[in-house]
């Protein structure tokens, strides 16, 4: 699996990967998925990977990026769709 | 001012499969340089069948030795070497019913110097013969799928030089006696604000703009057909010895990138 950014969350985000692919597979790709199976093991993941953010003061960045973006859309990529 | 790029290509694979190998294309051997990939959000829609997926992918990069040479490397967070790291944003959304994948990734730090946002649109071409079910660990298969999936590509590059000189001005009252740390964690007062000012006024015409969004667009060039093979090689594996070879290869190209 691909490493996490913060190396201690790296034993939770295996677990959370391996069910991930594993419901994708079976169940989200036959169109059998009637909900996100993984989705506890996600907000563990998720608790873990969002304090490792903070604390390498990643957050702002992503905030601010997002906002800005959303700005920059407006602003110089009107209707574009990718397709 | 502002550049594209465009290509379309078809893997012959099909969705499920190239779908999946999106979400474990890093590493590959054609990007051996991403460090990590990290769930950052996920929502499934129970109602529409749409998955929608936010990543951030940290990649070790160099800084093209040109673009070094036109812009102060303090402005761009590197190291004396151009080295640094980037922060990739990307957001995917799947409906596995329509048979589409949309993507979009947008770089995050030289961010203040540099936008470039990176569409991919992936589709389950509408007639294709199917193919049979792919097996990719005990027990796990794939569905039955056609052996094509369509892929079009946008990346928009824009330099930002302009804005940051109105930003920078804005804040120039504020930060009189501005600090900043440096890759080994020093605090180190920054001396360089004042002529950085000059330099960017007498450039900010447009000429660096123009000649970073040039630079940016020949590594484009060069870097999208490596991204398309590196997801060839994923799906290789994939349909070779699915999920653990996928995994043990990239395990391998870990390693080699240490």
């Amino acid at each position: 699996m691909s490493a996490s950014l913060a190396p201690e969350c790296n034993e939770v985000k295996e677990r959370y990967d391996t069910c991930f692919l594993k419901w994708y597979s079976e169940k989200y790709l036959r169109g059998t998925a009637k909900t996100d199976e993984c989705e506890p093991l996600f907000r563990e993941y998720k608790a873990c990977i969002g304090k490792a953010l903070k604390e390498r003061g990643i957050d702002t960045m992503l905030e601010e990026a997002r906002a800005d973006n959303a700005e920059n859309d407006k602003e110089y990529l009107k209707p574009s769709k990718g397709s | 001012m502002v550049k594209f790029y465009s290509t379309e290509y078809s893997y012959d694979y099909g969705f499920s499969a190239v779908s999946l190998a999106y979400f474990l294309r890093y590493p590959n051997p054609y990007s051996r340089h991403v460090a990590s990939t990290d769930t950052i959000d996920r929502h499934y829609d129970p109602e529409t069948h749409r998955l929608t997926t936010t990543r951030l992918h940290v990649k070790r990069s160099r800084l093209p030795p040109a673009v070094l040479k036109l812009l102060p490397r303090s402005s761009l967070g590197a190291n004396e070497d151009g080295s640094t790291q980037s922060f990739i944003l990307e957001k995917s959304v799947i409906d596995v019913k329509e048979g589409w994948m949309e993507t979009e990734s947008r770089n995050l730090d030289w961010n203040n110097v540099l936008s470039v946002i990176e569409r991919h649109s992936y589709k389950r071409p509408a007639l294709a013969s199917s193919g049979e079910e792919m097996d990719i660990s005990n027990g796990v298969s794939l569905p039955k799928d056609e052996e094509r999936t369509d892929v079009s590509v946008s990346v928009t590059l824009k330099s930002r030089i302009g804005e940051q000189i109105r930003k920078r001005r804005q804040r120039w009252g504020q930060q009189a006696s501005a600090t900043s740390v440096t890759g080994n964690g020093e605090i180190v007062p920054v001396e360089d604000e004042p002529v950085k000012q000059s330099w960017f006024s007498s450039w900010s015409s447009g000429a660096v703009r123009s000649a970073i969004e040039s630079i940016s667009l020949q590594r484009t060039e060069k870097s999208q057909p490596k991204a398309q093979k590196g997801m060839s090689v994923v799906l290789a594996r994939l349909q070779k010895g699915g999920l653990q070879a996928v995994l043990e290869g990239m395990r391998n190209d870990r390693e080699l990138a240490v």
